[in-house]
């Protein structure tokens, strides 16, 4: 709890959100409007934050459903620049990344300090950039990357209980990986490559005893259960994943799954990554 | 083999085969391949003529190794455009635009510094300009005691060398610490550049360790960089 601020509600606070034919129904699913392969469109933008070193913006389309908002994500990365007189001698660069949804983000208000969830995105985002970077090119010195969520990606008509937070974390960090390697190019910051995240999961859309299939970019509102997901950052031109974040249970008789799952993720960073590779080429052309 | 590298790069793309490019600021090496490591223009610079007979006849060197390759890099472009047309030519280390693209001091970098404070041991300042480049970060440094001048080490005296304010040309000889690179004036070319007088003048370099305040008539004593 922030003292110093004048804090809203602490509690859900929703717009009203009025009947319309799709909620008239018992929890309608609408269902996946897309092929399984296919991702979401991405509109990716460089150089939007005049007084950072670099800095992206990243929108992801909404789903068809009306109330239901898409990704924004605000990224700006400083630095190159010195190190506080305190920290100890580093050879490398040092990352520090931070990702903070804003209050009015998700359906849940956020706070205005960062709580642990985020934290832990900025773990997953440290991990998944420090494997792009060229670290020893820049001794001494330390770069930030500062993502601001400023919509959260989430379908306020799916109950609290029904959309689990987790699912939106896995879209809202493949996002962030993305929009942070464009920045980080901006910025000017040596990397071996444009690291892209991309999430894929197993779903089970026709009731409990039908078989899961494999969606890659999936929306949670559209699905009746997701199973597990995974979220993955991956160097295309190098063909390694810099970091893997899966969550979920897999049945135990596929031994394959977990593989196909992977190779999915692989897959959405690759699309994730011609829009970054697109954005940067136009950005310098 | 004629493809030619391209002429825009994004971070990770191929440039071409480590047999025929030198990796130049702005790529990598990765498997014998030179990638791009940044986003902007690639720039092919021809290599540097062989040099002539090598001049050192009191020591055997291995004979260099032919440079015949060119050096390939890749230059930012938003800091070529920001800064009006500056681009390529890299003098003194990694050279960046001015405006967007921050340089880093590196070991063998002449630097230009202001003199923060003085201690019998040594002088701290802070790097204001590395090569051709103003830094946006300033930069602590140290400027050693052993580091003033190349001979009668022992003798030099830090107050008779630095003061407070002067402006101090130096070359880097470390990364040092956490906090401070550290500096070498021990060249005839190195030293103070400009100086201000007890009065508050600016002094005019009458030896190669004095200052003399034109008004007053007063020499001050420093450590005076050869004017060039």
């Amino acid at each position: 709890m922030d003292r110093r601020r004048i804090n809203g509600p602490a509690g859900a606070t929703q717009p009203p959100v009025f009947d319309d034919v799709v909620s008239q129904g018992a929890k309608t699913v609408s269902g996946r409007s897309r092929m399984p392969d296919a991702s979401r469109k991405m509109y990716l933008k460089t150089g939007v934050t005049p007084s950072a070193s670099g800095s992206a913006y990243l929108e992801m389309e909404t789903s068809a459903k009306p109330g239901a908002s898409g990704l924004k994500l605000s990224c700006s990365v400083h630095g190159p620049r010195a190190l506080p007189r305190s920290a100890p001698f580093s050879p490398h660069i040092v990352l520090s990344t931070h990702i903070k949804y804003a209050p009015f983000a998700t359906k849940q208000r956020r706070g205005y300090l960062r709580d642990p969830s985020e934290r832990d995105l900025g773990i997953h985002l440290e991990a998944a950039l420090r494997g792009a970077i060229i670290a020893d090119r820049w001794p001494k010195s330390g770069v930030d990357i500062i993502i601001s969520i400023v919509e959260g990606d989430q379908d306020r008509e799916t109950s609290k209980s029904q959309g689990e937070e987790a699912w939106d974390m896995m879209n809202a960090l493949a996002g962030c990986i993305t929009v942070a390697a464009a920045a980080l190019a901006d910025a000017g910051i040596d990397c071996v490559d444009t690291v892209a995240g991309g999430v894929a999961a197993l779903v089970q859309d026709g009731g409990a005893d039908s078989t899961p299939t494999i969606v890659v970019d999936p929306i949670p509102s559209d699905h009746a259960k997701i199973l597990a997901a995974c979220c993955i950052a991956y160097l295309p031109t190098r063909d390694e994943v810099t970091n893997l974040w899966f969550r979920g249970d897999l049945p135990a008789s596929d031994m394959d799954l977990y593989t196909h799952l992977v190779e999915k993720g692989i897959l959405a960073s690759r699309n994730a990554n011609c829009v970054l590779t697109n954005c940067l080429m136009e950005t310098i052309e | 083999m004629t493809t030619t590298a391209p002429t825009l790069a994004i971070p990770g793309q191929l440039l071409g085969p480590a047999t025929r490019y030198q990796p130049g600021p702005g790529t990598h090496l990765h498997e014998a391949q030179l990638y791009s490591s940044l986003l902007g223009q690639v720039h092919t610079t021809a290599a540097a003529r062989a040099p002539g007979p090598v001049k050192r006849l009191t020591k055997i060197t291995p004979a260099p190794v032919p440079a015949e390759l060119p050096t390939i890099s890749v230059m930012p472009s938003s800091s070529a455009m920001a800064s009006g047309g500056f681009q390529g030519d890299e003098g003194e280390g990694r050279s960046g635009g001015a405006k967007k693209r921050e340089v880093l001091p590196e070991v063998g970098n002449v630097v230009l510094a202001r003199v923060v404070r003085i201690t019998p041991r040594q002088a701290v300042v802070v790097i204001c300009v590395c090569g051709d480049t103003v830094l946006e970060a300033e930069w602590q440094g140290v400027i050693r005691v052993q580091d003033v001048r190349a001979t009668e080490k022992d003798r030099v005296k830090v107050y008779e060398s630095f003061r407070p304010g002067d402006i101090v040309r130096a070359e880097v000889i470390s990364l040092g610490d956490q906090a401070n690179y550290y500096l070498s004036t021990a060249r005839n070319e190195l030293g103070v550049v400009s100086a201000m007088s007890e009065a508050g003048n600016t002094m005019t370099p009458v030896s190669w360790k004095e200052f003399r305040d034109p008004e007053t008539g007063v020499t001050e004593l420093r450590k005076v960089a050869k004017p060039q």
